[in-house]
């Protein structure tokens, strides 16, 4: 294992990740160093609370958008809220009390004036009949899986085109799958047809459609997973963890029960062997990008939340975080880069969601896990100041090398010069262990840029390209024509293809 | 106080011995120049140049200094006319200095005649009504309807905004002695033997007007001003109070109390309209109001000029006889002779002027910016600032055990060493607040305000303390990874009722404390800076002289020897780790696990989630009598009744939402109620049973596979459920409802089924010692239950006949059809 060399610019980190990944047990306390630009953050996307009614508990798992004005969060106490005034420039929004006595809320859409609930327990729809403003139609769509242990979470996706829905199972107590189904991704037929769709997972946070319409599931840390991820899905696809090949016998539309991926592997290597494997779309780097992601929402602001339109946002929970991701298809194979984007949330973030007026509202709690936020429960909205931030605005991926856009033009001394562009890349082992190192760590070489005309976008031509690896860009020597810093010198892509020529 | 004073203050503080800190917050020194209210420390120089700031000389005059505080700006106009009524806006225009005595607004036309001012003030009240969308007028308070001026008078005198404006009678009271204004409040000339004590004497509360917003708003518009002051007075003299719009209405409701109106709305006159335009430009109102189309007039007079530093100041801007001005076109302004003195001495000075230290130096910046936002109104800063003895009982607090902590406003002394600056801007510009048991709020005063404040704070006050040794969690070694546990359980004890006991005062994150709910102990990482956190524990004293705050480690010696060998900044460094791990740390001792009782009124609860007597997919039926029951969804089976309270929720952990019945329950077993038994000696499909052993469930697919499936549920106008469910191709209603009370009480569970075809199915009534009592009533432990006719088989389930199940063989017809239970609690 070669973890020795890394960047200097990044000393200290490096030396904390020395720390958790080698010698000795990760503990669960530390929830990691921080970016350190909460400070910056703030004067591009400041967060308002939203005030809460007196003694009522919103711990978000969901949202849903109604209509222009109405907006609902579902809770892990298993109340929906509809809220009335969510964009209001100083928000002292309405918050009344729809339905109630649901079972934890990890998804929530609204559709023909009901909504659909994703519940520990089932997929429900949930209406008002009688038109008094408070629900009392509970029908059951599906409850095609097994529930037995707490830990065993259901997330649901909003709706597809159409109309069915996917439903991403955690395993049991995290490790295991005693319960039917857990750790698939079931597919539910807008006639409550419910089906096996892909297998593999472990504790998922969240799933749903990125900016290409394309199914995603968020998975954490842990067993078979070094570090979180955001994992591509497709009928059939196998995720990683092979605790729910024990459902195969009774999902024959899943087809043939992969072959048992082998530890202390690559996933490169095992994919070529497991053919059902679909290789992890975005890494996050453990801890410096998250420790346990949740669930996502695209910006679809069209400008009012800034430049970033069409990407994904989620947030982080242990670390009260929010990131962006963006994905690109190579080869058929789905992959992808994740950023910074804001810290300093007061709770941990289960779940966000952009509301009518283009403003994004994270929600979530601080109970049960480690989280660095320091609220119970909270609902913050970021707002977009409309002052431009000098931010990596998204990367994809070349024959040679990457294209880097930016979000404001590039000074093109420092833009021009191949040191402005650190590289360093990892993989991660494939293996049964809890979490894991970051390994084969190396720093290929710039071999040359080009900045655009405009300044907006690097071409970058690296002397190595390697599927497998996460690569580190660390920007921090960039200057904007005005002289800015990057408010995030850092972004990371995972490489699972490399286009040909 | 000399500013060289002020500066050396400021820089002892950062040295100072806490017990001095403890003498020097405690005394009120003299209070500074008496050309601005409260008690601040400025110099007559200073002063002069926050007046000048204030009042916007730099408007007209060149070489003014814009130094570190954003000036004062005048309210946006674009839509005076939907905010302000016109009479009142004609008044104001045509005297503001007697509309609205203190205004900062100056009398522009004091060398007018009378009917000049009435024609001048009538056609640009035109031209600015003209400007807006909507016309204010007053109104008669049930014509706004339902605003509570009871409410109102509540808020405006526990949120904070006496501090600033005092109450309507000491408004009132200012409002016939001239000399109060709002930017002064006179000194009496009277001698008093104890120079500190006349000094302290002298300093009158603030008094900041509100008698003309009277006649000034409607209800609406003040309320809506109130609501989001910044959007029209951007400068944030003027703060945002945290109201919500219904508080806002009410305060408006009782500040501006019942009005004559309606009015007749003014109705823009197009002559009167150009003419307004007219004088509008020609008074250069736009040097101070910026409205679209309008250019400042070029500047007059340089404050640098050795001939305006010996000008006469009896003429011009600050002549106090109308008309004395150098032309007739000059500004006058509502100043008294200190303040006159003041500007003049700032300006003989170069005090406005850039660079200037005397004014320029960051104790001095930082005093003005307290002085200017009236900090120093609720909070004392060293020497100088406080909340007066006029205003104190308006201050209020839920806490009543924390004293003066829970109701006053904290220090700002040191304020910089304090808090964490990511939460000193959470503080100032995202409206944080901690103290949830103080009823004063913290103002919000615009980011764009105060942007300089928190640096300010952090270049002024330094505090040094021992390092603090944070044990590193992923320890490098087995030594280290020891010594971290160690301290993490010195901090868990420390904080713990069997330690230092924090817990009986704090609540800790979100769960409340036992004695005192002071401010949550999870904060406090977040916010403070481990320096002040380490000298506040050892000595609270020093910092609050009143606090209520005991010291666990009195002259720094511990009182827990057994804890870390007695070390005190060990043992403050254990809690300050602690504190750092957060929700990843286990709750302390003595730190109330949240069990959340849910109580039933009138109307139905229905609650899901897991129980050990309903099963995962559980269901927790609450009725309005009293009466409880749990419906077990994955097998659709009634599986336990209860009597009196009904369920307590666990929402803590990562689990969520798992309940137990409140009061002891009769328990039911949880299989599958509903079977087409192949014949009546088939044994019934039990649950699947899992072991630690064999964790995995063995039959998943049950009881699917023996024909059940959950529908859901609807709720009647009572909120009373129907469950639905399937049994094979019968569709069946599942409703339970409350019959008789008392000892009679009974739950009357009714099924309807819909059968496409004639058939026979079987219900599980009962399982246990069921013991028969006649053909239609059997017995099971602290149950009864009564069937209608029907043919029954009580099977035995055991070799030595204790266990029995009641089976009920039903014949459903093709449609429709029904059955009646009925379940009869017995009373121990």
């Amino acid at each position: 294992m070669n973890r020795s060399r890394s960047s200097p610019m990044r000393t200290s980190f490096v030396l904390v990740m020395i720390v958790l990944l080698g010698l000795g047990p990760v503990h669960a306390e530390d929830v990691g160093e921080r970016w350190g630009t909460e400070e910056r953050e703030r004067d591009y996307y400041p967060i308002v609370n939203i005030t809460l009614p007196k003694d009522t508990v919103i711990e978000a798992g969901a949202f849903a958008v109604l209509s222009d004005r109405q907006f609902a969060v579902g809770t892990r106490r298993g109340e929906i809220f509809l809220i009335d005034g969510i964009d209001a420039p100083k928000p002292t929004p309405s918050f009344h009390r729809f339905a109630s006595g649901l079972d934890e809320i990890f998804g929530l859409s609204w559709k023909e004036n009901a909504f659909r609930v994703t519940q520990s327990c089932e997929l429900t729809r949930v209406s008002d009949s009688d038109s008094d403003g408070v629900a009392d139609r509970f029908e059951t769509i599906s409850d095609g899986w097994g529930y037995a242990n707490y830990h065993e979470y259901a997330f649901g996706s909003k709706l597809n085109t159409d109309g069915s829905q996917f439903v991403a199972l955690g395993l049991s107590a995290s490790y295991y799958s005693h319960a039917l189904n857990r750790g698939l991704i079931m597919k539910i037929a807008p006639d409550g047809k419910t089906t096996a769709f892909a297998s593999g997972l472990r504790s998922p946070g969240g799933i749903g459609f990125d900016e290409h319409g394309a199914l995603f599931y968020v998975e954490s840390q842990g067993p078979w997973n070094c570090s979180c991820s955001l994992k591509a899905v497709s009928p059939n696809s196998f995720h990683g963890h092979p605790a729910s090949f024990n459902w195969y016998p009774f999902s024959p539309e899943l087809g043939p029960e992969p072959e048992m991926p082998k530890t202390e592997s690559r996933i490169v290597t095992e994919k070529n062997r497991v053919k059902q494997l679909v290789p992890y779309a975005v890494i996050f780097p453990y801890i410096r990008m998250g420790r346990s992601i949740t669930a996502f929402s695209v910006d679809r602001t069209q400008g009012k939340f800034g430049p970033f339109e069409n990407q994904m946002f989620l947030g982080d929970y242990t670390q009260s975080i929010l990131m962006r991701a963006t994905t690109e298809q190579i080869n058929g194979v789905w992959q992808g880069a994740c950023y910074p984007f804001r810290e300093g949330l007061s709770t941990g973030i289960l779940n966000v969601e952009f509301t009518p007026g283009g403003n994004l509202l994270c929600g979530g709690t601080n109970r049960g896990w480690p989280v660095r936020g320091i609220k119970p429960f909270a609902l913050e909205r970021l707002e977009w100041s409309g002052i431009m931030p000098f931010e990596i605005n998204r990367i994809t991926i070349e024959p040679d090398g990457f294209q880097v856009t930016f979000t404001k033009p590039v000074e093109p001394i420092t833009g021009n010069a191949p040191s402005s562009y650190a590289i360093s890349a990892f993989t991660h082992p494939y293996h049964a262990g809890y979490g894991g190192p970051e390994i084969d760590q190396h720093q290929p070489k710039v071999k040359s840029v080009s900045l655009a005309e405009d300044g907006l976008s690097a071409k970058l031509v690296l002397e190595k390209l390697d599927p497998g690896f996460v690569y580190e860009l660390d920007l921090v020597r960039l200057r904007s024509c005005d002289q800015d810093e990057l408010l995030h010198r850092n972004a990371f892509y995972t490489v699972n293809e490399v286009p040909s020529r | 106080m000399a500013d060289n004073q002020l500066l050396a203050i400021e820089t002892t503080m950062k040295k100072v011995y806490l017990g001095m800190l403890l003498l020097l917050s405690s005394s009120m020194a003299s209070a500074g120049d008496s050309a601005l209210p409260g008690n601040h420390p400025l110099t007559q120089v200073q002063a002069g140049s926050l007046l000048i700031s204030e009042l916007r000389c730099a408007a007209c005059h060149t070489d003014v200094a814009r130094n570190s505080i954003p000036e004062k700006t005048a309210p946006d106009l674009a839509e005076v006319g939907t905010r302000v009524t016109s009479e009142y806006l004609q008044k104001f225009l045509a005297s503001p200095l007697t509309a609205h005595p203190g205004t900062t607004m100056p009398d522009v036309l004091g060398a007018r005649s009378e009917s000049e001012r009435k024609k001048i003030a009538e056609a640009m009240t035109h031209f600015l009504v003209a400007l807006s969308t909507a016309v204010a007028s007053l109104e008669p308070l049930e014509s706004t309807g339902s605003v509570d001026p009871a409410q109102g008078k509540e808020l405006f005198h526990s949120v904070g905004c006496v501090a600033c404006h005092g109450t309507k009678e000491s408004a009132s009271d200012s409002q016939r002695n001239p000399k109060h204004n709002s930017l002064v409040d006179d000194v009496d000339e009277e001698e008093a033997e104890d120079p500190a004590r006349a000094a302290s004497q002298a300093i009158k509360p603030m008094v900041v007007p509100l008698e003309h917003v009277a006649t000034k708003y409607s209800v609406k518009s003040l309320s809506d001003f109130l609501f989001q002051p910044l959007r029209v007075r951007s400068s944030g003299r003027m703060p945002d109070m945290k109201l919500t719009p219904s508080e806002s209405f009410a305060i408006a409701g009782y500040l501006v109390g019942d009005q004559p109106g309606p009015s007749a709305p003014l109705i823009p006159d197009a002559a009167l309209v150009s003419a307004g335009k007219k004088h509008f430009q020609e008074l250069n109102c736009a040097a101070c109001h910026s409205l679209k189309g309008f250019e400042a007039a070029p500047p007059v007079g340089s404050f640098m000029t050795s001939s305006f530093k010996t000008a006469d100041f009896t003429a011009g801007c600050l002549s106090t006889v109308p008309g004395k001005t150098t032309n007739d076109r000059g500004p006058r302004f509502d100043l008294d002779n200190n303040q006159r003195q003041a500007i003049v001495a700032a300006i003989r000075e170069d005090a406005g002027v850039r660079g200037n230290t005397a004014v320029d130096s960051d104790p001095v910046a930082l005093a003005r910016t307290l002085t200017v936002f009236r900090c120093i109104a609720c909070h004392v800063r060293n020497d100088y600032g406080g909340v007066h003895d006029a205003y104190n009982s308006f201050f209020k607090g839920s806490e009543m055990n924390l004293g003066d902590d829970g109701r006053i406003p904290p220090p700002l002394t040191l304020m910089g060493a304090k808090l964490k600056p990511s939460w000193m801007k959470k503080v100032l510009f995202d409206g944080e607040s901690v103290r949830h048991y103080m009823v004063t709020r913290m103002p919000q005063y615009g980011s764009a305000n105060l942007q300089h404040l928190p640096s300010l704070f952090r270049r002024l006050d330094v505090l040094t303390g021992p390092q603090m040794n944070i044990p590193n969690p992923g320890g490098r070694n087995e030594s280290e990874r020891q010594q971290e546990k160690l301290i993490r359980a010195a901090g868990r004890e420390l904080l713990g009722d069997k330690g230092v006991n924090c817990v009986a005062c704090h609540s800790f994150n979100g769960k409340a404390a036992n004695v005192n709910q002071g401010i949550d102990l999870l904060t406090s990482f977040e916010r403070l800076q481990p320096e002040w956190f380490h000298r506040y524990l050892r000595n609270p004293g020093a910092f609050r002289p009143r606090t209520v705050m005991p010291t666990a480690w009195p002259d720094g010696v511990a009182a827990f020897t057994a804890i870390l060998d007695g070390n005190t900044d060990r043992q403050i460094e254990a809690i300050w780790y602690y504190l750092s791990l957060g929700t990843s740390a286990a709750d302390p001792s003595g730190v109330r696990a949240v069990s959340t009782k849910i109580k039933v009124g009138e109307q139905t609860i229905v609650h899901r989630g897991r129980s050990r007597i309903a099963g995962f997919r559980g269901i927790a039926v609450g009725l309005p009598e009293r009466l409880s029951y749990a419906f077990n969804a994955e097998t659709g089976t009634l599986s336990a009744i209860w009597q009196g309270d009904f369920i307590g929720v666990n929402w803590s952990g990562q689990g969520s939402g798992d309940f137990n019945p409140a009061s002891e329950p009769i328990a039911l077993p949880q299989d599958v109620s509903f079977v087409a038994l192949e014949n009546e000696n088939t044994s019934w499909p039990l649950l699947p049973v899992m072991t630690k052993e064999a964790p995995t469930n063995p039959d998943p697919l049950y009881p699917k596979n023996v024909g059940y499936q959950f529908r859901g549920y609807f709720q009647d106008k009572l909120s009373i459920p129907t469950f639905q469910y399937r049994s094979g191709t019968i569709e069946i209603k599942d409703r339970s409802v409350v019959e008789g009370t008392g000892d009679q009480q009974r739950l009357k569970r009714v099924f309807q089924f819909q059968s496409p075809t004639p058939q026979i199915i079987w219900f599980r009534a009962l399982v246990g010692a069921v013991h028969r009592e006649s053909d239609q009533v059997f017995r099971s432990g602290r149950l009864r239950l009564h069937i209608p006719a029907a043919e029954t088989k009580l099977r035995s389930l055991s070799d030595e006949l204790t266990q029995f199940e009641l089976l009920l063989r039903l014949d459903i017809p093709q449609g429709k059809s029904s059955l009646e239970l009925r379940y009869e609690p017995i009373k121990k």
